[in-house]
């Protein structure tokens, strides 16, 4: 080989080579070598190797020396720092050339710039340390396993640790994913079929993880002879992916449970597609039907197809969410409501691509409302037209609704009495066992109350009505308002108060008469009774003397009975028809005449007469029971006057609303009324031993005045004086 | 038949008094008859026998209805009497009146043997004196 063939050969090599002395001094170089160290061959030739790579390694420099003494060297994946700075990866051919004479010249060194794959592989590691993708290899004829760092790592067994197949397998965890891989790893070594599972495996710490295992055999000559697989560690994504599937899962059984269909409208290629819980809700057949659209189709009623087609329609064209409302037929014919509620989904760029939905059935919550809204309606037209008054009434007592009925029951517009409170047209007697119910009302110790009660109505007349309260519950249980219910019984308290007013009438003459049957029957019968006993006597008498004695006393019995006759006559008279004869009578002028009928036996006795008696006091009465009542009045205290004193009598009156009060008071003996309050008006009661006491004269002033519709009342002390009270009516 | 020693008629009516006397000495009922217009007579004389140890009238004849102090009246002093020989006092209320309400009240008081209705007749003074005997 000629010199120059062989300067170009190295020269133009397209691998990087130099040619060294024994002393490692540039004589050769190839240009691509040149061309990385950035130099030029003059700058080189002839210089030392070390100076040219100062950053030499010892290692190097140690292997040149040792292939000068002529051995032959090659080593992989050096890792050479250029002059520039930058890291290279080399691998490095290192052979000495001998001279004619046999002798080492030097070293021949050709490195192959492998920075590029080097990386690469870096990368990859660096990529499967990050994806925990750890490699593997079983040899099947040697039975030896071998596992990178990684697969160790996840295995969490330390560097050091090697396998065998047997440990492999039993890292996976017990039952399926045992049996599964032992049955990967037997049908890949039987029949060469590659694997590619995710399974659990139990690390050397105990914790379960998810990883994926991918297994290749490799076949020389027909034969399988070791299986290579890479082992990474799934366990997040796994996890993360069951969860997702458990999220899922649970959707799918709470749309299934809630009954909820679940709908999809593809905007581009304007297909509709649902899951089965639309043909359960629409009680329709999957199989009768070709397509979703021609099921809901079917299923809706007539009037609000257009309508939920519209609907739909103008959520695509405004892209905004859609919510209906409509009706199908249920199997049964009933009617089913069914809600319908869709949200647009766009896609990276904004453009709307789907409506996804769900729809359900509210027929039950429809049917309620529709109940609720009827009910309102005839609550409105009750209350309305009721002719019962009606109320809705606040907390604070204030009106919030009322009927015609109550405001015209009042004799307000409704108007006038929206201004008003129920405090303000309450009878004040009334108003606070209506507050005290109210109260008990609020706080929750009775749902309701009926009270009669009394209201004024704007004339100022009274109206007596039944009052019902009831409460009305919010939805948190507090007190929303009230409804009163008031039913005015004014006639009817009328009638009612009339009835009891002529009973009391009746009942108090059915008990005067049956004293005065008493009275009569007692009376008439102690005169019979003497009648018939002297008539008994006379018969059998002989003595003629005696005989004169008895008809005296038959003489002065039929008198007393006549005498009793005459008075019981009277009282009978007293009480007949005496409304029809009052008259208006002036108190004064009655006296002055009663007065002067007795003049003498006033002057006589030296009775001193006040009279204070108003001029204008009129009474209605019947004239002569007054004359004859002041007459009882003023002879009695003649009669009974005191027998050491002056007789005294005073005389006043006074106006008490429509009665005039006449108060007749004298100094005279007086009744025990301890012991006579009771008689003192009772017929044939008499308190002082005097020839004329009969014990009729205040029985009849009483019966006159109270035949009158008036009352006479006594006051007394013995020796001390007697005050009657006398009301009359002025009216 | 067994005379009483002394009885009482208390009345305001002179002719019942006067039959009643007649009956009495038809029977020959007893020997002393007291009589009195009304209650406060016949109790202020009652209280006088007291005072002075005599013996009160085995035997009361009372009416209720008389002026200034009736027989219920009367009944209410009569139990106040301090106890002589009270006891042996037997009271018969005797009276016109038929009125249910007298009848009952008569029966409060144990005092009162019985109510007769007037007129007395010689049959129930016998009947009586049967009782008392």
């Amino acid at each position: 080989m000629n010199t120059i063939l062989i300067d170009h050969f190295i020269n133009d090599a397209p691998i990087e080579i130099g040619v060294f002395d024994v002393d490692m001094n540039f004589i050769k170089c190839s240009n691509q070598w040149l061309k990385k160290m950035g130099k030029d061959i003059q700058e080189v030739k002839g210089k030392s190797y070390y100076d040219v790579f100062p950053k030499t390694s010892t290692k190097i420099k140690e292997i040149h020396s040792h292939c000068l003494k002529g051995s032959f060297s090659s080593f992989e994946g050096e890792k050479t720092i250029l002059p520039s700075g930058k890291i290279q990866w080399l691998n490095w051919k290192i052979n000495p050339w001998k001279t004619e004479e046999d002798k080492i010249g030097g070293l021949i060194i050709v490195s192959e710039d492998v920075t590029h794959k080097k990386n690469e592989e870096e990368y990859r590691l660096k990529a499967q340390a990050i994806a925990k993708i750890g490699g593997w290899e079983v040899n099947l004829i040697t039975n030896n396993v071998y596992w990178t760092k990684i697969t160790k790592a996840i295995h969490k067994v330390s560097e050091d640790f090697t396998p065998s197949l047997e440990e492999v397998i039993n890292f996976y965890k017990k039952g399926y994913h045992r049996k599964k891989i032992i049955t990967y790893i037997s049908s890949a070594i039987s029949s060469g079929t590659p694997w590619n599972a995710e399974l659990k495996i139990v690390t050397n710490e105990g914790v379960e993880k998810w990883v994926r295992t991918i297994g290749k055999p490799e076949i020389v000559n027909d034969k399988i002879v070791r299986l290579t697989g890479t082992f990474q560690d799934i366990d997040d994504r796994k996890k993360a992916e069951i969860q997702h599937q458990e999220t899922l899962k649970r959707l799918s059984i709470a749309t299934k449970t809630a009954n909820i269909g679940i709908w999809d409208f593809n905007i581009k290629k304007g297909v509709l597609s649902c899951d089965d819980s639309m043909y359960l809700l629409f009680e329709l057949d999957r199989d009768n039907f070709s397509n979703v659209f021609e099921a809901w189709n079917s299923a809706i009623y007539e009037d609000d197809r257009k309508r939920v087609l519209n609907e739909m329609q103008e959520s695509l064209i405004h892209e905004k969410e859609f919510n209906t409302e409509y009706r199908i037929k249920s199997s049964n014919g009933d009617i089913k409501y069914i809600k319908s509620i869709g949200d647009l989904h766009r896609d990276e760029n904004g453009v709307p691509v789907k409506i996804v939905g769900a729809k359900w059935d509210v027929t039950e919550f429809k049917k309620a409302e529709l109940e609720l809204i009827k009910k309102k309606e005839s609550f409105a037209g009750v209350f309305d037209n009721s002719a019962v008054g009606m109320a809705l009434v606040g907390l604070d007592g204030s009106w919030l609704k009322i009927n015609k009925s109550l405001s015209s029951s009042l004799g307000y517009t409704s108007k006038e009495l929206m201004k008003l409170t129920f405090q303000d047209i309450t009878h004040p007697d009334d108003l606070v066992v209506d507050l005290k119910l109210l109260q008990e009302l609020i706080e929750g110790k009775r749902d309701g109350y009926q009270i009669e009660k009394r209201y004024f109505h704007k004339k100022g007349h009274i109206i007596y009505v039944i009052l019902s309260v009831t409460k009305v519950s919010k939805i948190d249980g507090n007190i929303s308002h009230f409804i009163s219910q008031v039913v005015d019984i004014t006639s009817r308290k009328k009638a009612e108060n009339k009835v009891k007013s002529v009973l009391k009438i009746t009942s108090e003459q059915n008990k005067s008469l049956t004293n005065f049957a008493h009275i009569v029957s007692h009376n008439l019968r102690s005169h019979s009774t003497n009648l018939s006993m002297l008539t008994g006597f006379l018969i059998n008498e002989e003595d003629e003397k005696e005989k004169k004695q008895i008809v005296k006393m038959l003489s002065d019995s039929s008198e007393s009975l006549n005498e009793t006759i005459t008075h019981l006559n009277e009282v009978v008279s007293v009480k007949l028809n005496v409304l029809g004869k009052l008259e208006k009578v002036n108190i004064v002028d009655v006296l002055n005449n009663v007065r002067k009928s007795i003049i003498t036996q006033l002057n006589d006795n030296n009775v001193t007469l006040n009279v204070k008696i108003e001029k204008t006091h009129c009474v209605r009465v019947v004239p002569a029971y007054l004359d004859s009542i002041l007459l009882n009045l003023l002879t009695n205290s003649v009669k009974y006057r005191a027998p050491d004193r002056k007789p005294i009598i005073n005389i006043t009156t006074r106006k008490v609303n429509n009665q005039i009060v006449l108060t007749f008071s004298d100094n005279g003996l007086g009744i025990d009324l301890d012991k006579h309050r009771d008689k003192v008006f009772g017929m044939y009661k008499t308190f002082h031993k005097h020839k004329d006491s009969k014990g009729i004269g205040l029985f009849i002033t009483k019966n006159q005045i109270e035949a009158m519709n008036g009352r006479i009342d006594v006051e007394s002390k013995v020796d001390k004086g007697t005050t009657f009270t006398l009301i009359f009516n002025m009216n | 038949m067994k005379k009483v020693n002394s009885s009482c008629i208390i009345d305001d009516d002179p002719i019942f008094v006067y039959g009643t006397k007649r009956i009495m000495k038809q029977v020959g009922f007893c020997e002393n008859i007291y009589v009195f217009e009304n209650g406060l007579d016949a109790i202020t004389a009652l209280n006088k026998m007291t005072d002075e140890g005599r013996e009160l009238p085995k035997l009361i004849f009372l009416d209720l209805n008389m002026p200034i102090m009736n027989g219920w009246d009367f009944l209410e002093d009569f139990l106040k009497i301090p106890n002589h020989n009270r006891e042996d006092v037997t009271i018969y209320i005797i009276s016109s009146s038929i009125d249910p309400r007298d009848i009952e009240r008569v029966k409060t008081y144990t005092v009162v043997s019985d109510y007769i209705l007037k007129p007395v007749t010689p049959k129930d003074l016998h009947n009586l004196l049967v009782d008392v005997a």
